[in-house]
């Protein structure tokens, strides 16, 4: 038994030579993906995972590692494999050839024409 | 307004949740997994926190400053529940105790938010956010655990059974009841005690888990009249060794 | 709270990069050396993978066991203030191990492999731990100094390459710079107070200074292995030159207190340089090795508690449950 400085582990009764099993796939859950919003008006933002058997502690586990400091208002968990995640790899797919002034506001330049109008009327 | 009714009642709600506070501390790094690790030592870190503002309208109210109350008292001076001094066995034990007590202790502010004693009541409201979340997560681990696997169920309902009696216990009346209903300090013991029954009743049930039947409810008493288990003395040693190293000293 | 990696200085560097492509070498290491960011499902050299687990890892364990020697005293602070700060201290780290965990599945492996390998001895963390809390004071310099060491190393790591360990480093400082306000206040707290107190924390500085010193690690070789770790910034800063920084910031603190520490050769020279007496390596290796004074308590410890939590953990695995790896 060991005898510790931590009162805590002298009352826990532990031998020193404790073999345990392994722990088995699954031991720790699954996981799942915390969203965090500081404030009303905020969006939510990814902080970070917990693992959990649950939604509700899910929930709670999040409450404690992400918000427990600062401010919160509002926490979403989503099981990680109910997430779809598009590939770093794939980030070409992002890309767009730059010729789509028609969407942007500076694709539309007025004043040129109207003091073309004003000089000639 | 009665003041010794008041410090009686502020004496065994400081020392309950110093005491269970403190237990609770105890699993700190040891959780069964690491993200409850955090959320319980959240917890016992609120329970300490609620006790040091009780210890503190004590202090208003002429005691001595709340660290020295509670660090320098010997175990026979304490008015917390026996219940809440029993060690904290495995986890089964520690969550049933965490449910039997937070929904107790929940009761017993949102009673106080109205009490006539406005510090009291100003610290109730204070805490009810706090409370909410204990109780949120006594519930969801109760129900989760109660009607997991055999194993699980056996191990909750057999410590629903070790601490039925411990928990009835904290409803043990005190010698000012009369004067703290009728000045409308606090509803008594036995009013909350009837609303905490209301309470955890169909949370146990939907847990799958059963209450002791009543003919054996024995409440175990005496805490509140300072007569503790011989697990109160130990606790409080060990709570104060370093306070008490050098009792001049700041820490 | 956490020195540095153990790198094997043996490693030959042409084995990290051998068999790899050499274009997604290139464009992995030009994307370093622009600045950005690797993530979890991004191509990276084998190499680069596990030494990152590693490393992660073992800064995990270092969390996970370091609330150990300071969860010692934690029913035993004394006073409200202190118990609180105390309980909240210890909180932090294993919120720290849950962070940096987590961190380390998005490499591919699973806590569960992880805690394996921890409480079978087979992966390692920060030598500190293995050494006792003997009173209060010890815990006050833990929290004061080592916290100090891991925030230097952990500031450098903050600007690495992994992005996952990037961002659990930067909410993990933000907490250590509470753990270190709590420390300082704490070892301030005892140096100013009763002759007591001083001989207390004079004590458990003296106990303490061989372990910090050792905490760094020992100096880096500089080997091929070493530069390419550099390159691919998983690691951020050499040994002494941390253990540099850490003596600057802090010796003249310590002196400030009027407390002495234990190494008659510690001075800073004429060009700024701090000199000390070697700290004994070979112990630092007994002790990484097993043979220190607590390592064999830390890790029954562990064990039991990961038993004793066991049953907790698998009535609520449902069948359903499917572990993936996390996104990021």
């Amino acid at each position: 038994m060991i005898k510790s400085l931590d009162p805590r582990i002298t009352r826990a009764e532990i031998d020193l030579e404790n073999p345990i099993d392994p722990l088995k796939e699954l031991d720790q859950w699954e996981t799942y993906e915390v969203f965090h919003q500081k404030r009303r008006g905020d969006q939510h933002m990814h902080v970070g995972i917990v693992h959990a058997p649950n939604a509700e502690m899910a929930f709670i586990f999040a409450k404690e590692q992400y918000g427990r400091r600062g401010l919160s208002v509002n926490i979403w968990v989503v099981k990680t494999r109910d997430v779809y995640s598009s590939e770093y790899d794939d980030s070409d797919i992002f890309e767009t050839v730059p010729e789509k002034q028609y969407r942007e506001a500076g694709g539309y330049k007025v004043m040129e024409k109207i003091n073309k109008y004003k000089k000639g009327v | 307004m009665n003041t010794q009714a008041i410090k009686e009642l502020l004496y065994k709600m400081a020392d309950d949740l110093l005491i269970i506070g403190h237990r609770n501390s105890e699993w700190t790094g040891l959780g069964p997994i690491l993200e409850e690790d955090i959320s319980f030592s959240s917890m016992a870190q609120d329970k300490i926190g609620q006790s040091q503002a009780i210890f503190q309208l004590l202090n208003d109210l002429g005691e001595q400053e709340p660290d020295t109350v509670a660090f320098m008292r010997g175990a026979a001076q304490f008015h917390n529940a026996r219940f809440l001094e029993l060690p904290n066995g495995e986890y089964d034990f520690s969550l049933v105790r965490h449910f039997l007590f937070d929904h107790a202790d929940q009761l017993r502010f949102e009673a106080l938010a109205n009490s006539s004693y406005e510090p009291l009541a100003k610290v109730a409201k204070k805490v009810k956010g706090e409370l909410k979340y204990h109780v949120f997560h006594a519930n969801t681990w109760l129900v989760k655990l109660g009607q997991a696997n055999e194993n699980s169920h056996n191990r909750m309902q057999a410590a629903l059974n070790q601490a039925w009696n411990y928990a009835l216990g904290m409803f043990e009346e005190s010698a000012h009841e009369d004067a703290l209903i009728t000045e409308g300090i606090f509803e008594g013991e036995l009013a909350l005690r009837d609303k905490w029954l209301a309470t955890i009743t169909p949370i146990i049930l939907k847990a799958g888990l059963q209450i002791p039947a009543s003919n054996e409810w024995q409440p175990i008493y005496g805490g509140r009249i300072c007569q503790h288990t011989e697990h109160l003395s130990p606790l409080v040693e060990e709570m104060s060794e370093v306070f008490r190293y050098d009792p001049t000293a700041e820490w | 709270m956490y020195g540095n990696a153990y790198i094997d200085p043996n490693d030959k560097a042409a084995q990290m990069i051998a068999g790899e492509d050499p274009q997604k070498l290139a464009e992995f290491e030009a994307r370093i050396a622009k600045g950005e960011k690797i993530e979890p499902k991004d191509w990276m050299p084998k190499e680069y993978r596990k030494q990152l687990v590693r490393m992660i890892e073992q800064h995990a364990h270092s969390e996970i066991i370091g609330a150990l020697p300071e969860g010692t005293w934690i029913t035993r602070a004394p006073g409200f203030k202190r118990k609180l700060a105390l309980m909240a201290k210890v909180q932090d780290e294993v919120g720290h191990a849950q962070l940096l965990y987590s961190a380390a599945e998005t490499l591919g492996k699973s806590r569960e492999a992880m805690i394996n390998d921890l409480i079978t001895g087979k992966s390692k963390y920060s030598n500190v731990f293995n050494y006792p809390a003997f009173t209060w004071a010890d815990a006050c310099i833990i929290a004061w100094l080592i916290d100090a060491g891991a925030i230097i190393n952990q500031v450098a790591n903050a600007k690495g390459s992994y992005g996952p360990y990037c961002r659990a480093l930067d909410r993990i400082c933000t907490e250590e710079s509470f753990h270190l306000k709590y420390g300082h206040d704490n070892v301030v707290t005892l140096a100013t107070g009763t002759p007591k107190q001083r001989e207390m924390v004079q004590a458990a500085l003296t106990r303490w200074w061989p372990p910090i010193m050792h905490f760094f690690g020992p100096s880096d070789k500089i080997s091929n292995h070493t530069e390419i770790l550099m390159r691919w910034k998983v690691k951020m800063a050499s040994n002494d030159d941390m253990r540099q920084q850490f003596l600057n910031m802090y010796v003249p603190k310590i002196w400030d207190l009027g407390l002495t520490l234990p190494d008659p050769n510690l001075k800073k020279n004429a060009e700024g340089k701090w000199e000390y007496t070697e700290p004994d390596w070979d112990e630092f290796k007994r002790v990484v090795n097993g043979d220190g004074p607590c390592n064999a308590e830390r890790l029954a410890v562990r064990r039991n508690a990961e038993e004793r939590g066991r049953w907790v953990r698998e009535a609520l695995n449902t069948t359903e449950s499917k572990y993936i790896v996390p996104l990021a």
